[in-house]
Protein backbone atom coordinates (compact mmCIF):
# COMPACT_ATOMS: atom_id res chain seq x y z
CA UNK A 1 0.00 0.00 0.00
CA UNK A 2 1.11 3.45 -0.85
CA UNK A 3 -0.37 6.53 1.59
CA UNK A 4 -0.17 10.13 0.14
CA UNK A 5 -1.32 12.87 2.66
CA UNK A 6 -2.55 16.09 1.32
CA UNK A 7 -4.13 19.02 3.72
CA UNK A 8 -6.73 20.98 2.04
CA UNK A 9 -8.38 23.70 4.18
CA UNK A 10 -11.19 21.56 5.50
CA UNK A 11 -9.63 18.10 5.59
CA UNK A 12 -6.56 16.29 5.44
CA UNK A 13 -7.11 13.70 2.08
CA UNK A 14 -5.49 10.50 2.45
CA UNK A 15 -4.74 9.14 -0.93
CA UNK A 16 -4.36 5.14 -0.68
CA UNK A 17 -3.23 2.76 -3.30
CA UNK A 18 -2.38 -1.03 -3.51
CA UNK A 19 -3.60 -3.29 -1.22
CA UNK A 20 -5.16 -2.72 2.24
CA UNK A 21 -4.68 -6.27 4.16
CA UNK A 22 -2.94 -7.49 6.76
CA UNK A 23 0.40 -6.46 6.21
CA UNK A 24 -0.09 -3.02 4.72
CA UNK A 25 -2.82 -2.08 7.92
CA UNK A 26 -0.24 -1.33 10.56
CA UNK A 27 1.21 0.95 7.90
CA UNK A 28 -2.16 3.19 7.90
CA UNK A 29 -3.07 3.06 11.31
CA UNK A 30 0.78 4.48 12.36
CA UNK A 31 -0.08 7.23 9.47
CA UNK A 32 -3.12 8.09 11.22
CA UNK A 33 -2.27 7.65 14.35
CA UNK A 34 0.15 10.42 13.57
CA UNK A 35 -1.94 12.63 11.80
CA UNK A 36 -4.50 12.75 15.03
CA UNK A 37 -2.01 13.13 17.75
CA UNK A 38 -0.53 15.97 15.09
CA UNK A 39 -4.00 17.69 16.19
CA UNK A 40 -5.97 16.69 12.51
CA UNK A 41 -9.15 15.88 13.06
CA UNK A 42 -11.21 15.67 9.82
CA UNK A 43 -10.30 13.24 6.67
CA UNK A 44 -10.88 12.38 3.62
CA UNK A 45 -9.66 8.76 2.89
CA UNK A 46 -9.59 8.58 -1.35
CA UNK A 47 -9.96 4.84 -2.43
CA UNK A 48 -9.82 5.14 -5.97
CA UNK A 49 -6.30 3.44 -6.37
CA UNK A 50 -7.28 0.76 -3.62
CA UNK A 51 -7.33 -2.63 -5.76
CA UNK A 52 -7.64 -5.06 -2.11
CA UNK A 53 -9.17 -4.95 1.13
CA UNK A 54 -9.47 -7.43 3.76
CA UNK A 55 -10.76 -7.54 7.05
CA UNK A 56 -7.99 -6.64 8.54
CA UNK A 57 -7.75 -3.24 6.52
CA UNK A 58 -11.75 -2.94 7.66
CA UNK A 59 -10.70 -3.33 10.88
CA UNK A 60 -7.83 -0.69 10.38
CA UNK A 61 -10.67 1.75 9.21
CA UNK A 62 -12.61 1.22 12.11
CA UNK A 63 -9.96 1.60 15.01
CA UNK A 64 -8.88 4.92 13.07
CA UNK A 65 -12.42 6.10 13.04
CA UNK A 66 -12.91 5.39 17.24
CA UNK A 67 -9.92 7.25 17.82
CA UNK A 68 -11.04 9.93 16.11
CA UNK A 69 -14.38 10.10 17.68
CA UNK A 70 -13.30 10.53 20.74
CA UNK A 71 -11.69 13.46 19.80
CA UNK A 72 -14.73 14.86 17.89
CA UNK A 73 -13.22 14.17 14.70
CA UNK A 74 -14.73 12.87 11.53
CA UNK A 75 -14.06 10.66 8.39
CA UNK A 76 -15.24 10.12 4.58
CA UNK A 77 -14.61 7.93 2.15
CA UNK A 78 -14.55 8.67 -1.40
CA UNK A 79 -14.54 6.16 -4.72
CA UNK A 80 -14.95 3.10 -2.77
CA UNK A 81 -15.78 0.81 -5.63
CA UNK A 82 -15.67 -2.77 -7.47
CA UNK A 83 -14.61 -5.38 -4.88
CA UNK A 84 -13.42 -2.99 -2.31
CA UNK A 85 -17.08 -1.50 -2.53
CA UNK A 86 -18.14 -5.66 -2.19
CA UNK A 87 -16.10 -6.23 0.82
CA UNK A 88 -17.55 -2.99 2.20
CA UNK A 89 -21.67 -4.30 1.61
CA UNK A 90 -20.79 -7.96 2.98
CA UNK A 91 -19.25 -6.11 5.99
CA UNK A 92 -22.10 -3.57 6.81
CA UNK A 93 -19.74 -1.51 6.46
CA UNK A 94 -21.67 0.87 3.71
CA UNK A 95 -23.91 1.37 6.65
CA UNK A 96 -21.26 2.34 9.30
CA UNK A 97 -19.15 5.05 7.09
CA UNK A 98 -20.01 8.40 5.05
CA UNK A 99 -19.28 7.49 1.67
CA UNK A 100 -19.04 9.69 -1.54
CA UNK A 101 -18.35 9.50 -5.24
CA UNK A 102 -15.41 11.79 -5.08
CA UNK A 103 -12.63 13.40 -3.61
CA UNK A 104 -14.43 17.17 -3.96
CA UNK A 105 -17.90 15.66 -2.79
CA UNK A 106 -16.38 14.61 0.83
CA UNK A 107 -14.48 17.82 1.25
CA UNK A 108 -17.74 19.53 0.62
CA UNK A 109 -19.23 17.49 2.96
CA UNK A 110 -17.04 17.71 5.95
CA UNK A 111 -18.14 20.33 8.01
CA UNK B 1 -9.79 -64.42 -24.86
CA UNK B 2 -7.26 -62.17 -23.41
CA UNK B 3 -5.74 -63.59 -20.19
CA UNK B 4 -2.87 -61.31 -18.63
CA UNK B 5 -1.35 -62.28 -15.08
CA UNK B 6 1.10 -60.01 -13.10
CA UNK B 7 2.06 -58.81 -16.22
CA UNK B 8 5.41 -56.46 -15.28
CA UNK B 9 7.64 -54.45 -17.66
CA UNK B 10 11.09 -52.78 -16.26
CA UNK B 11 12.93 -50.51 -18.41
CA UNK B 12 16.97 -50.28 -16.96
CA UNK B 13 15.87 -49.17 -13.58
CA UNK B 14 12.29 -47.78 -14.46
CA UNK B 15 9.28 -50.10 -13.76
CA UNK B 16 6.58 -49.30 -15.55
CA UNK B 17 3.90 -51.92 -15.26
CA UNK B 18 4.21 -53.66 -12.08
CA UNK B 19 1.72 -55.90 -11.81
CA UNK B 20 -1.17 -56.20 -14.00
CA UNK B 21 -3.99 -59.17 -14.11
CA UNK B 22 -7.08 -58.56 -16.76
CA UNK B 23 -9.18 -61.23 -18.32
CA UNK B 24 -10.62 -59.32 -21.80
CA UNK B 25 -13.63 -61.01 -23.03
CA UNK B 26 -14.66 -61.83 -26.47
CA UNK B 27 -16.62 -59.04 -28.12
CA UNK B 28 -15.48 -56.65 -25.02
CA UNK B 29 -14.75 -53.12 -26.03
CA UNK B 30 -12.46 -52.06 -23.32
CA UNK B 31 -10.86 -48.09 -23.03
CA UNK B 32 -7.43 -47.62 -21.29
CA UNK B 33 -7.07 -44.06 -20.04
CA UNK B 34 -4.17 -42.58 -18.09
CA UNK B 35 -2.11 -39.66 -17.55
CA UNK B 36 0.80 -39.77 -19.82
CA UNK B 37 4.12 -41.51 -18.84
CA UNK B 38 1.66 -44.41 -17.35
CA UNK B 39 2.46 -47.08 -19.36
CA UNK B 40 -0.39 -47.65 -21.30
CA UNK B 41 1.52 -47.81 -24.90
CA UNK B 42 3.70 -50.12 -23.04
CA UNK B 43 1.02 -52.24 -21.99
CA UNK B 44 -0.03 -52.74 -25.83
CA UNK B 45 3.16 -53.14 -27.22
CA UNK B 46 3.35 -55.69 -24.86
CA UNK B 47 0.23 -57.70 -25.93
CA UNK B 48 1.70 -56.87 -29.55
CA UNK B 49 4.73 -58.41 -28.50
CA UNK B 50 6.41 -55.39 -29.71
CA UNK B 51 7.80 -55.24 -25.89
CA UNK B 52 8.79 -57.87 -24.12
CA UNK B 53 7.24 -57.88 -20.53
CA UNK B 54 9.99 -58.33 -17.78
CA UNK B 55 7.76 -61.11 -16.14
CA UNK B 56 4.23 -62.39 -15.59
CA UNK B 57 1.99 -64.68 -18.67
CA UNK B 58 -0.39 -63.65 -21.58
CA UNK B 59 -2.37 -66.36 -22.52
CA UNK B 60 -4.98 -65.72 -25.91
CA UNK B 61 -7.21 -68.36 -26.80
CA UNK B 62 -5.19 -70.42 -24.05
CA UNK B 63 -1.97 -69.99 -26.23
CA UNK B 64 0.98 -68.46 -24.22
CA UNK B 65 1.98 -66.04 -26.88
CA UNK B 66 5.34 -65.17 -24.59
CA UNK B 67 6.46 -68.96 -25.20
CA UNK B 68 9.39 -68.67 -27.47
CA UNK B 69 7.85 -71.20 -29.43
CA UNK B 70 4.74 -68.97 -29.88
CA UNK B 71 4.27 -67.72 -33.89
CA UNK B 72 4.84 -64.42 -33.87
CA UNK B 73 3.14 -63.34 -36.94
CA UNK B 74 0.01 -65.35 -36.81
CA UNK B 75 -0.37 -63.92 -33.35
CA UNK B 76 0.00 -60.29 -34.68
CA UNK B 77 -2.41 -61.43 -37.56
CA UNK B 78 -5.04 -62.27 -34.69
CA UNK B 79 -4.43 -59.32 -32.74
CA UNK B 80 -3.62 -55.98 -34.97
CA UNK B 81 -2.17 -53.04 -33.77
CA UNK B 82 -3.33 -49.36 -34.90
CA UNK B 83 -0.58 -46.89 -34.20
CA UNK B 84 -0.94 -43.42 -33.11
CA UNK B 85 1.41 -42.43 -36.46
CA UNK B 86 -0.58 -44.30 -38.31
CA UNK B 87 2.90 -46.45 -39.90
CA UNK B 88 1.92 -46.76 -43.84
CA UNK B 89 4.19 -47.62 -46.02
CA UNK B 90 4.81 -44.38 -48.12
CA UNK B 91 6.34 -46.28 -50.79
CA UNK B 92 2.59 -47.81 -51.11
CA UNK B 93 -0.66 -46.61 -52.73
CA UNK B 94 -3.14 -46.80 -50.68
CA UNK B 95 -4.61 -50.42 -52.04
CA UNK B 96 -0.78 -52.20 -52.05
CA UNK B 97 -0.92 -50.66 -48.20
CA UNK B 98 -3.59 -52.82 -47.64
CA UNK B 99 -2.68 -55.92 -49.76
CA UNK B 100 0.57 -56.53 -49.04
CA UNK B 101 -0.03 -58.42 -45.44
CA UNK B 102 -2.98 -60.54 -46.73
CA UNK B 103 -1.14 -61.42 -50.21
CA UNK B 104 2.57 -62.28 -48.38
CA UNK B 105 1.35 -63.46 -44.62
CA UNK B 106 -1.90 -64.73 -45.28
CA UNK B 107 -1.16 -66.20 -48.95
CA UNK B 108 -3.94 -64.64 -50.50
CA UNK B 109 -4.29 -64.33 -54.17
CA UNK B 110 -3.74 -60.77 -55.50
CA UNK B 111 -7.59 -60.37 -56.49
CA UNK B 112 -9.13 -61.97 -53.57
CA UNK B 113 -6.78 -59.51 -51.55
CA UNK B 114 -7.63 -56.58 -54.04
CA UNK B 115 -11.48 -57.18 -53.92
CA UNK B 116 -11.06 -57.78 -49.87
CA UNK B 117 -9.52 -54.26 -49.33
CA UNK B 118 -12.04 -52.44 -51.78
CA UNK B 119 -14.37 -53.15 -49.78
CA UNK B 120 -12.70 -52.65 -46.48
CA UNK B 121 -11.81 -49.03 -47.90
CA UNK B 122 -15.59 -48.27 -48.86
CA UNK B 123 -16.16 -49.51 -44.97
CA UNK B 124 -14.02 -46.38 -43.67
CA UNK B 125 -15.55 -43.97 -46.94
CA UNK B 126 -12.32 -44.09 -48.97
CA UNK B 127 -13.17 -46.10 -51.69
CA UNK B 128 -11.71 -43.23 -54.33
CA UNK B 129 -8.48 -43.46 -52.50
CA UNK B 130 -7.39 -46.71 -53.79
CA UNK B 131 -4.49 -45.19 -56.07
CA UNK B 132 -3.45 -42.24 -54.26
CA UNK B 133 -0.20 -42.22 -51.66
CA UNK B 134 -0.18 -42.04 -47.79
CA UNK B 135 1.43 -38.29 -48.64
CA UNK B 136 -1.41 -37.14 -50.36
CA UNK B 137 -3.91 -38.02 -48.00
CA UNK B 138 -4.85 -35.90 -44.97
CA UNK B 139 -3.88 -37.05 -41.38
CA UNK B 140 -7.76 -38.36 -41.02
CA UNK B 141 -7.91 -40.06 -43.87
CA UNK B 142 -4.29 -41.85 -43.05
CA UNK B 143 -5.83 -42.99 -40.02
CA UNK B 144 -8.84 -44.79 -41.50
CA UNK B 145 -6.22 -46.51 -43.67
CA UNK B 146 -4.15 -47.53 -41.40
CA UNK B 147 -7.40 -49.02 -39.54
CA UNK B 148 -8.78 -50.72 -43.13
CA UNK B 149 -5.06 -51.77 -43.77
CA UNK B 150 -5.44 -53.51 -40.10
CA UNK B 151 -8.80 -55.17 -40.71
CA UNK B 152 -7.29 -56.53 -44.22
CA UNK B 153 -5.55 -59.19 -41.85
CA UNK B 154 -9.18 -60.58 -40.32
CA UNK B 155 -7.90 -59.50 -36.95
CA UNK B 156 -10.33 -61.22 -33.59
CA UNK B 157 -8.65 -58.23 -31.32
CA UNK B 158 -7.60 -54.80 -32.46
CA UNK B 159 -5.40 -52.75 -30.18
CA UNK B 160 -5.54 -49.19 -30.68
CA UNK B 161 -2.62 -46.77 -29.42
CA UNK B 162 -4.44 -43.17 -29.38
CA UNK B 163 -5.76 -43.33 -33.14
CA UNK B 164 -6.89 -39.74 -32.87
CA UNK B 165 -4.22 -37.95 -30.78
CA UNK B 166 -1.87 -37.16 -34.05
CA UNK B 167 -5.05 -35.73 -35.77
CA UNK B 168 -6.35 -31.95 -35.58
CA UNK B 169 -9.06 -31.82 -33.96
CA UNK B 170 -11.09 -31.19 -37.17
CA UNK B 171 -10.12 -35.04 -38.72
CA UNK B 172 -10.70 -36.52 -34.85
CA UNK B 173 -14.58 -37.64 -35.53
CA UNK B 174 -14.00 -39.13 -39.08
CA UNK B 175 -11.98 -41.29 -37.29
CA UNK B 176 -13.70 -42.10 -34.27
CA UNK B 177 -17.09 -42.65 -36.30
CA UNK B 178 -15.29 -45.48 -38.04
CA UNK B 179 -13.95 -46.84 -34.75
CA UNK B 180 -17.41 -46.66 -33.16
CA UNK B 181 -18.92 -48.77 -36.00
CA UNK B 182 -16.55 -51.30 -35.73
CA UNK B 183 -17.50 -51.42 -32.15
CA UNK B 184 -20.85 -53.06 -33.34
CA UNK B 185 -19.06 -55.89 -35.34
CA UNK B 186 -18.15 -57.46 -32.36
CA UNK B 187 -14.53 -57.41 -33.17
CA UNK B 188 -12.70 -57.65 -29.15
CA UNK B 189 -11.18 -53.76 -29.22
CA UNK B 190 -8.65 -52.43 -26.49
CA UNK B 191 -8.18 -48.70 -27.28
CA UNK B 192 -6.31 -46.19 -25.41
CA UNK B 193 -7.21 -42.93 -25.81
CA UNK B 194 -7.42 -39.79 -24.39
CA UNK B 195 -10.97 -38.81 -25.96
CA UNK B 196 -13.22 -39.56 -23.18
CA UNK B 197 -16.49 -38.63 -24.43
CA UNK B 198 -15.76 -41.33 -27.01
CA UNK B 199 -14.81 -43.63 -24.24
CA UNK B 200 -17.73 -43.69 -22.35
CA UNK B 201 -20.26 -43.85 -25.34
CA UNK B 202 -18.16 -47.17 -26.71
CA UNK B 203 -16.45 -48.88 -24.20
CA UNK B 204 -18.15 -52.41 -22.12
CA UNK B 205 -15.31 -51.76 -19.42
CA UNK B 206 -12.99 -48.48 -18.70
CA UNK B 207 -9.80 -49.42 -17.21
CA UNK B 208 -7.80 -46.53 -15.07
CA UNK B 209 -3.79 -46.89 -15.39
CA UNK B 210 -1.84 -45.09 -13.15
CA UNK B 211 1.30 -45.91 -10.41
CA UNK B 212 1.71 -48.94 -13.22
CA UNK B 213 -1.48 -50.57 -12.57
CA UNK B 214 -4.54 -50.63 -13.13
CA UNK B 215 -5.61 -48.33 -10.82
CA UNK B 216 -9.06 -48.54 -10.82
CA UNK B 217 -11.65 -50.36 -13.66
CA UNK B 218 -15.29 -50.29 -14.00
CA UNK B 219 -18.52 -49.57 -16.45
CA UNK B 220 -18.18 -46.20 -18.02
CA UNK B 221 -20.64 -45.23 -15.71
CA UNK B 222 -18.72 -46.24 -12.20
CA UNK B 223 -15.35 -44.87 -13.59
CA UNK B 224 -16.57 -41.28 -15.68
CA UNK B 225 -19.47 -40.48 -13.26
CA UNK B 226 -18.72 -41.82 -9.64
CA UNK B 227 -14.71 -43.06 -9.54
CA UNK B 228 -13.47 -44.25 -5.92
CA UNK B 229 -10.09 -43.34 -6.27
CA UNK B 230 -8.39 -40.27 -5.69
CA UNK B 231 -6.03 -40.51 -8.29
CA UNK B 232 -8.90 -41.58 -10.21
CA UNK B 233 -11.55 -38.92 -9.39
CA UNK B 234 -8.32 -35.81 -10.24
CA UNK B 235 -8.33 -37.40 -13.30
CA UNK B 236 -10.98 -37.51 -14.59
CA UNK B 237 -12.38 -34.31 -13.12
CA UNK B 238 -9.35 -32.77 -14.14
CA UNK B 239 -8.45 -31.89 -11.20
CA UNK B 240 -5.11 -29.52 -10.90
CA UNK B 241 -4.14 -28.82 -7.06
CA UNK B 242 -1.35 -26.23 -5.33
CA UNK B 243 -0.06 -26.74 -1.83
CA UNK B 244 1.49 -24.60 0.60
CA UNK B 245 2.92 -25.03 4.08
CA UNK B 246 2.60 -22.44 6.51
CA UNK B 247 5.18 -23.73 9.51
CA UNK B 248 5.31 -20.33 11.79
CA UNK B 249 3.14 -17.11 12.79
CA UNK B 250 5.35 -14.74 10.81
CA UNK B 251 4.43 -16.70 7.50
CA UNK B 252 5.61 -14.27 4.25
CA UNK B 253 1.62 -13.60 2.98
CA UNK B 254 3.46 -11.96 -0.22
CA UNK B 255 5.07 -15.16 -1.19
CA UNK B 256 2.09 -17.47 -0.84
CA UNK B 257 0.34 -14.61 -2.81
CA UNK B 258 2.59 -14.70 -5.61
CA UNK B 259 2.33 -18.59 -5.67
CA UNK B 260 -1.45 -18.75 -5.35
CA UNK B 261 -1.42 -16.19 -8.29
CA UNK B 262 0.88 -18.10 -10.28
CA UNK B 263 -1.14 -21.19 -9.67
CA UNK B 264 -4.75 -19.19 -10.66
CA UNK B 265 -2.73 -17.74 -13.93
CA UNK B 266 -2.11 -21.19 -14.85
CA UNK B 267 -5.21 -22.63 -14.71
CA UNK B 268 -6.63 -19.18 -16.31
CA UNK B 269 -8.84 -18.14 -13.94
CA UNK B 270 -10.17 -14.90 -14.14
CA UNK B 271 -8.94 -11.80 -12.14
CA UNK B 272 -11.80 -12.21 -10.24
CA UNK B 273 -11.35 -15.32 -9.18
CA UNK B 274 -7.91 -14.93 -8.55
CA UNK B 275 -8.96 -12.05 -5.80
CA UNK B 276 -11.42 -14.00 -4.29
CA UNK B 277 -9.08 -16.75 -3.84
CA UNK B 278 -6.64 -14.38 -2.34
CA UNK B 279 -9.06 -12.69 -0.29
CA UNK B 280 -10.59 -16.70 1.47
CA UNK B 281 -6.71 -17.20 2.03
CA UNK B 282 -6.19 -14.23 3.63
CA UNK B 283 -8.88 -14.26 6.13
CA UNK B 284 -8.91 -17.79 7.21
CA UNK B 285 -5.27 -17.28 8.04
CA UNK B 286 -6.27 -14.33 10.40
CA UNK B 287 -8.76 -16.94 11.39
CA UNK B 288 -6.16 -19.35 11.84
CA UNK B 289 -3.39 -16.87 13.41
CA UNK B 290 -3.74 -17.68 17.30
CA UNK B 291 -3.12 -21.50 16.56
CA UNK B 292 -0.05 -21.12 14.33
CA UNK B 293 2.55 -21.26 17.41
CA UNK B 294 1.32 -24.72 18.08
CA UNK B 295 0.44 -25.85 14.52
CA UNK B 296 1.82 -26.14 10.93
CA UNK B 297 -1.04 -25.46 8.53
CA UNK B 298 -1.25 -27.23 4.90
CA UNK B 299 -3.25 -25.23 2.58
CA UNK B 300 -4.49 -27.14 -0.86
CA UNK B 301 -6.03 -25.19 -3.39
CA UNK B 302 -7.57 -28.00 -6.05
CA UNK B 303 -9.28 -26.52 -9.36
CA UNK B 304 -11.49 -28.58 -11.12
CA UNK B 305 -11.14 -28.08 -15.04
CA UNK B 306 -14.37 -30.05 -15.77
CA UNK B 307 -16.77 -28.66 -13.15
CA UNK B 308 -14.82 -24.87 -13.04
CA UNK B 309 -14.84 -25.61 -9.66
CA UNK B 310 -12.25 -24.36 -6.99
CA UNK B 311 -12.29 -26.08 -3.44
CA UNK B 312 -9.57 -24.89 -0.81
CA UNK B 313 -9.06 -27.57 2.46
CA UNK B 314 -7.04 -26.53 5.05
CA UNK B 315 -5.62 -28.61 7.60
CA UNK B 316 -4.23 -28.14 10.84
CA UNK B 317 -2.89 -30.88 13.43
CA UNK B 318 -3.75 -30.46 17.63
CA UNK B 319 -6.38 -31.48 19.48
CA UNK B 320 -9.93 -31.27 17.58
CA UNK B 321 -10.60 -27.47 16.23
CA UNK B 322 -12.86 -25.69 14.35
CA UNK B 323 -11.55 -22.07 14.13
CA UNK B 324 -14.84 -20.91 12.36
CA UNK B 325 -16.83 -21.51 15.32
CA UNK B 326 -18.80 -17.95 16.41
CA UNK B 327 -17.65 -18.33 19.71
CA UNK B 328 -14.01 -18.49 19.23
CA UNK B 329 -14.01 -15.43 17.22
CA UNK B 330 -13.07 -11.86 17.98
CA UNK B 331 -15.79 -10.52 15.82
CA UNK B 332 -17.39 -11.72 12.54
CA UNK B 333 -16.03 -9.46 10.30
CA UNK B 334 -14.00 -12.23 8.40
CA UNK B 335 -16.33 -15.18 8.62
CA UNK B 336 -19.14 -12.87 6.72
CA UNK B 337 -16.38 -12.36 4.39
CA UNK B 338 -15.53 -16.37 4.12
CA UNK B 339 -19.05 -16.94 4.26
CA UNK B 340 -20.08 -14.42 1.04
CA UNK B 341 -17.07 -16.49 -0.69
CA UNK B 342 -17.62 -19.95 -0.21
CA UNK B 343 -20.94 -22.17 -1.49
CA UNK B 344 -20.03 -24.71 1.41
CA UNK B 345 -17.83 -24.90 4.80
CA UNK B 346 -17.19 -28.78 5.90
CA UNK B 347 -15.38 -29.75 9.06
CA UNK B 348 -14.05 -33.13 9.53
CA UNK B 349 -11.62 -34.63 12.93
CA UNK B 350 -9.56 -37.06 10.55
CA UNK B 351 -6.58 -38.95 12.63
CA UNK B 352 -5.73 -36.20 14.82
CA UNK B 353 -5.99 -33.53 11.96
CA UNK B 354 -8.68 -30.86 11.04
CA UNK B 355 -9.88 -30.73 8.00
CA UNK B 356 -11.83 -27.94 7.11
CA UNK B 357 -13.20 -28.48 3.44
CA UNK B 358 -14.21 -24.51 1.73
CA UNK B 359 -16.51 -24.60 -2.02
CA UNK B 360 -15.92 -21.51 -3.98
CA UNK B 361 -18.70 -19.68 -4.76
CA UNK B 362 -18.59 -19.06 -8.94
CA UNK B 363 -17.34 -15.92 -9.25
N1 LIG C 1 11.92 -48.15 -24.95
C1 LIG C 1 11.91 -47.50 -23.79
N2 LIG C 1 13.04 -47.39 -23.06
C2 LIG C 1 13.03 -46.73 -21.88
N3 LIG C 1 11.93 -46.17 -21.32
C3 LIG C 1 10.80 -46.26 -22.00
C4 LIG C 1 10.70 -46.92 -23.27
N4 LIG C 1 9.42 -46.85 -23.71
C5 LIG C 1 8.74 -46.18 -22.76
N5 LIG C 1 9.55 -45.83 -21.75
C6 LIG C 1 9.15 -45.11 -20.53
O1 LIG C 1 8.08 -45.81 -19.94
C7 LIG C 1 7.13 -44.91 -19.38
C8 LIG C 1 5.73 -45.24 -19.91
O2 LIG C 1 5.68 -44.93 -21.29
P1 LIG C 1 4.37 -45.18 -22.14
O3 LIG C 1 4.69 -44.71 -23.51
O4 LIG C 1 3.94 -46.60 -21.97
O5 LIG C 1 3.34 -44.22 -21.43
P2 LIG C 1 1.85 -43.85 -21.89
O6 LIG C 1 0.97 -44.17 -20.73
O7 LIG C 1 1.54 -44.49 -23.18
O8 LIG C 1 1.93 -42.28 -22.05
P3 LIG C 1 1.20 -41.31 -23.12
O9 LIG C 1 -0.18 -41.05 -22.60
O10 LIG C 1 2.04 -40.07 -23.06
O11 LIG C 1 1.25 -42.00 -24.45
C9 LIG C 1 7.61 -43.52 -19.72
O12 LIG C 1 8.25 -42.99 -18.58
C10 LIG C 1 8.58 -43.74 -20.84
O13 LIG C 1 9.58 -42.76 -20.84
MG1 LIG D 1 1.21 -43.75 -25.14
Amino acid sequence: MEIQIKKETSATVITITGRFDAVTTPQYEKTMNELITGGDIAFVVDFDGLDYISSAGLRGLLFTAKQLKGKGGQIRFANVKGTVKEVFDISGFGSIFQMDDSVSASLAKVS
Amino acid sequence: MIKIEHLSKTYDDLTVLKDITIDIKKGEVISIIGPSGTGKSTFLRCLNLLDRPSGGSIHVDGVNILDAKADVPRIRQKMNMVFQSFNLFSHLSVLENLTIAPIKLRGMSRQDAELKSLELLKLVGLAEKTDSYPDELSGGQKQRVAIARCLAMKPEIILFDEPTSALDPTMISEVLSVIRRLTKEGITMVIVTHEMDFARDVSSRVLYMDEGLIYEEGTPQQIFENPQKEKTRAFINRIRSFNYRISSPDYDLYAMNAEIETFCEKQILPRKTRHNVLLLVEELLQIYSPYLNATLLDLTLAYSEKRESLELVVESMGEALNPLNKNLLPDELGLNIINSLTESIDYQRLDNRNRLTLHMRKS
